[in-house]
């Protein structure tokens, strides 16, 4: 027998001693237990029965308040409006569906809507309100409120809900809301969401949903049997979110949204501070109502808006990728100073057509524009002088240049989902198409046709970087988060992402030609001259192939079928010399960016200085 | 080592088997009170637990087989496994509710933290086997087990598992009261304990944790959160008075009052449907386990044995009184299972197979 106790070693002797010690420890915590025990199902037994009987404690969640948005102003973009809510507690229902359908009746519903919207009560609790019709409008709400006596377990309540005061204005920037997803439960940066939650979708809603939201509170209240609630036991207050202030204007925003949907299908703007990058206008049209998806979108609807061809839900401002047009133009004119290829003086003439090879490129204008510098060449928007300056830089010299500018890469705006462009290379034509590079595809490149893929935004910080004085600034929508009292949380300052590395001479040669576009005999953006006091501005039209057509024959927009139409751009800054402003304006299919761009941006830049004059003479509303 | 030897089986450890087995039934039938579908016959979550306890059955069937003395042998192979899937865990683990503790393996999931008990408990058993028998353990020898206890530990609270992790710890540090140690070492480990603690508060732990401590002291502070579970759980248990509701007649699991309740509540349920009868008899059979695996260390042939079983009799004892503690409102929601009663199958399976592991040693005390 090797048994513990008969090996006799002292180690053996304790392990022994301390093993009855042990036993006495877990016989004495066990009766503690049971005691316990005894005391709450025993004793106390009666007292818990009957507080379960009276089905006890109701939990009721209180939602904070989401934080408000509002423009560089202060002016309300999103805030909150009331909504009233039918509820029906199971428990207290005697015949549900006779009850569904009599609210059907006085709401006005759809019956089945509002079957939906109770949904199965199997696995959860009978307690457990369920919201059966949202936002009634008043008639509606007396008409329930009235019969509200012979509905037992139905009630009324009245929830904030999110509301968006411009409806689709900003729509893209601003986003909207909807419940948390099954799957973004299951991860572990949302563990502080739980199932029902509002969560931000698209936009600044989606970006500051944790400054948004401000934390829940809650109530624990006992009720009896019929509901009626007896006793608040307990109850923490909810957290407001925090307050948001965007760099937009929104006398600005609605200017621009006016313009471009009065004519328009679809299309995007961009108004931007070029001395700070403080996006103060971003539209993309068409747009659509968040306020539609704040009390939960109808499937149809939703079918509706992914399903149109002109895909509202896109933000063409910065997920828009076009060819530049002749926007592209300073690209080139920017490389030819800069190599030394050209001089400010330096002419070509331009007899309509430009031969490389055995094939001919044309000149937009038929007969040419005679002898012309790089000056004239902004200015009438000469193909000829770039097709020639283009071809003598080369590709991947004039790749270089616009990747300088901060294009064919993010622009970092501070919104999700933003496209980079394209700016095309050798390398990279080689490696798509597994075809050469050649020397015609320059050609096309050079006045910004091809294979360039530019979004609004981009155009609209490249250009703010040239005319600032080559200062590239990250362009941003966010200007603070405030604390509900108005503390600042985080306030956020121009960024510099870099500067050009150009030379003032090349900078002040190009915006020099920018602002003889418009001012100019001959110029192309001649629709932004006579703006309001006097101030004169610069800018660049565009007109984007989106299909080829037979060289010279440049049908007349009747003739072409509107997505085979070209796509018009304008660009713009003002004041020239010290700008204030830059727009930038793409009008899918509107055909030439002289007529159907500019007079959007000179709205937009109109607004801009009509309310700055009325600011300085203190007569703003 | 013969296949099977006459004398294990006329020296078959009953006591163990019935009662282990008895719990696990129980389990069972809760669990289909404490499943919210009612369609089927056998709700999803108590048919999977059959299906679990089957398999933790051939499984302690097995390790019969085995003389326990083989596991000093692989006892650090194993804990260094261990290891490597709560690494594992933190990389491909599945995540359920923010915690990601799960390895998926097809049509069921592992849980490694549950094996690092086990693991823990045959390192234990080995290490202090092989002590010198008469010189008392100091505190420089506490260091190289703090450290095999501390890498689970912290692996597991990344998970996030608090409750395993004090499990592990706890179990750990129990074998100190079957070891002689000196007073003033006891000390410095609580001081230890101390440093630990406040470590894991500033590096380690999620916010929901902390909120959960900052509850236990001032229930006030959530009235949505951990003391509205507490709260719920009472009247649960209370309500169910001396014979209970009946099966399926529970109103505050029934009717979903109760938070978790196929795993950290699922006790709260069977308080409720089978009053202090049905608790009572579960904590009597928990009891005889517990009493009946210190009979078996007692009684074991070797010192390996004997710490083997005293560790095993340990992970039940801390389990099971912190679990009910918690749903009968004398401790803090820290989220500790209910061995064999709660959901979960590789739980269940450890389980198992340490019952089967006490069974072992009191099989082969006459074997030599």
């Amino acid at each position: 027998m090797n048994r513990l106790t008969a090996t006799g070693s002292p180690a053996d002797a304790i392990v022994e001693r301390r093993l009855t010690a042990v036993a006495v420890i877990v016989v004495a915590v066990w009766m503690l237990l049971l005691t316990r025990l005894f005391y709450l199902q025993v004793v106390q037994g009666d007292v818990y029965r009957i507080s379960a009987e009276r089905n006890s404690v109701r939990t009721q969640r209180v939602d904070a308040p989401r934080g408000v948005i509002t423009d560089r102003n202060g002016e309300v973009l999103v805030g909150s409006r009331p909504s009233f809510d039918v509820l029906v507690v199971p428990h207290e229902t005697e015949d549900v569906p006779t009850t569904l359908s009599r609210i059907a009746g006085l709401t006005g519903r759809d019956l089945e809507t509002v079957r939906t919207s109770y949904g199965d009560p199997r696995g959860r609790s009978r307690f457990q309100p369920q919201r059966v019709a949202h936002d009634l409008d008043r008639d509606a709400l007396a008409r329930v409120e009235g019969r509200l006596w012979a509905l037992g377990g139905v009630l009324t309540q009245v929830t904030p809900v999110r509301g968006y005061r411009y409806g689709d204005s900003a729509a893209h920037l601003l986003g909207w809301l909807g419940e948390v997803g099954a799957d973004q439960l299951a991860r572990k940066e949302f563990q502080s969401y739980r199932r029902g939650d509002i969560i931000g979708v698209g936009g600044i809603e989606k970006l500051l949903d944790t400054d948004l939201r401000g934390r829940p509170g809650g109530r624990n209240l006992l009720v009896d049997a019929h509901g009626r609630e007896l006793q608040l036991l307990s109850a923490v207050d909810p957290e407001p979110g925090r307050n948001v202030v965007l760099t937009i204007d929104h006398r600005l925003q609605e200017a621009a949204e006016a313009a471009l949907s009065r004519d328009h299908k679809s299309g995007a703007v961009v108004a931007l501070d070029p001395r700070t990058g403080e996006i103060l206008a971003l539209v993309s049209h068409p747009a659509f109502d968040p306020n539609e998806f704040a009390i939960g979108v109808d499937p149809e609807r939703w079918r509706e808006l992914t399903s149109d061809p002109f895909r509202p839900l896109m933000n063409r401002a910065l997920q828009g990728q076009y060819p530049p047009g002749s926007t592209y133009k300073v690209v080139t004119a920017i490389g030819g100073l800069e190599e030394k290829l050209i001089g400010a003086h330096s002419e070509v003439t331009c007899g309509g057509w430009f031969r490389l090879g055995r094939r001919t490129y044309r000149c937009w204008r038929p007969g040419g524009h005679g002898v012309v510098d790089l000056h004239t060449a902004i200015v009438q928007s000469c193909d000829v002088f770039f097709y020639k300056l283009g071809v003598d830089l080369g590709v991947d010299r004039l790749a270089y240049y616009a990747r300088e500018l901060g294009l064919g890469a993010r622009t970092g705006i501070d919104l999700s989902g933003e496209m980079s462009g394209l700016v095309p290379t050798k390398e990279w034509k080689e490696h798509r198409d597994g075809t050469p590079w050649v020397e015609g595809d320059t050609v096309s490149l050079s006045i910004g046709q091809g294979m360039n893929l530019w979004t609004p935004l981009q155009l609209a910080t490249a250009y703010a970087a040239i005319v600032n004085g080559g200062i590239r600034y990250r362009p941003h929508v966010l200007k603070r988060i405030e604390e509900p009292d108005g503390r600042i949380v985080h306030g956020v300052d121009a960024e510099v992402l870099g500067e050009l590395p150009f030379s003032p001479q090349t900078l002040a040669a190009v915006r020099s030609g920018l602002v003889g576009v418009v001012n100019e005999p001959h110029g192309t953006g001649s629709v932004m001259k006579n703006l309001p006091g006097g101030v004169l501005a610069g800018g660049k039209t565009g007109t984007a192939q989106v299909v080829a057509l037979p060289q010279g024959a440049r049908a007349d927009l009747e003739d072409v079928e509107h997505q085979d139409r070209d796509h018009a751009w304008f660009v713009t800054f003002a004041p020239a010399d010290e700008p204030r402003i830059v727009v930038s304006v793409l009008v899918e299919h509107g055909g030439h960016g002289g007529s159907a761009a500019a007079p959007i941006a000179r709205d937009v830049v109109t607004r801009f200085l009509q309310d700055e004059m009325d600011l300085y003479a203190g007569n703003r509303p | 080592m013969p296949g099977i030897d006459r004398r294990l089986i006329q020296n078959f450890e009953w006591p163990i088997f019935v009662m282990g087995l008895a719990v696990a039934l129980i389990g069972i039938v809760n669990l289909i009170s404490a499943s919210p579908e009612r369609s089927a016959f056998l709700p999803d979550t108590a048919w999977r637990q059959l299906v679990w306890m089957g398999l933790g059955l051939a499984l302690l069937l097995a390790t019969l087989l085995l003389d326990y003395r083989t596991l000093e042998r692989i006892a650090v192979p194993f804990y260094g496994g261990v290891i490597l899937l709560l690494v594992a865990v933190l990389f491909i683990g599945r995540i359920v509710n923010g915690s990601q503790r799960w390895i998926d393996l097809g049509p069921m999931n592992l849980q490694p933290s549950e094996l690092s008990k086990l693991a823990l408990i045959i390192l234990f058993a080995r290490l202090l086997a092989r002590r010198s028998a008469t010189s008392p353990i100091g505190l420089l020898d506490l260091v190289f087990p703090a450290v095999l206890v501390a890498i689970p530990a912290a692996l597991i609270v990344k998970q996030p598992d608090l409750g395993t992790a004090l499990v592990l710890c706890v179990v750990s540090a129990s074998f100190l009261a079957v070891t002689r140690v000196r007073i003033g070492s006891i000390l410095l480990i609580v001081a230890g304990g101390v440093a630990a603690v406040t470590i894991a508060w500033l590096f380690f732990l999620h916010d929901y944790q902390k909120e959960r401590v900052f509850t236990f002291m001032n229930p006030e502070r959530d009235p949505l959160g951990a003391a509205y579970h507490a709260i719920q759980s009472q009247i649960a248990v209370g309500s169910g008075g001396l014979f209970g509701k009946g099966f399926l007649h529970g109103s505050q699991s029934q009717l979903d009052f109760l938070p978790e309740e196929q795993t950290d509540f699922v006790f709260s349920v069977l308080g409720e449907e089978w009053g202090f009868v049905g608790t009572a008899t579960v904590l009597v059979l928990y009891l005889g386990i517990l009493i009946r695996g210190l009979m078996i260390a007692h009684s074991s042939k070797d010192l390996f044995g004997a710490y083997l079983a005293v560790g095993i009799v340990s992970l039940f004892f801390w389990a099971g009184a912190i679990n009910v503690g918690m749903v009968i409102g004398v401790l803090p929601v820290v989220g500790v299972p209910l061995p064999m009663l709660s959901y979960g199958g590789s739980a269940l399976l450890t389980c198992m197979v340490a019952l089967g592991l006490l069974m072992n040693v009191s099989m082969r005390r006459y074997i030599f």
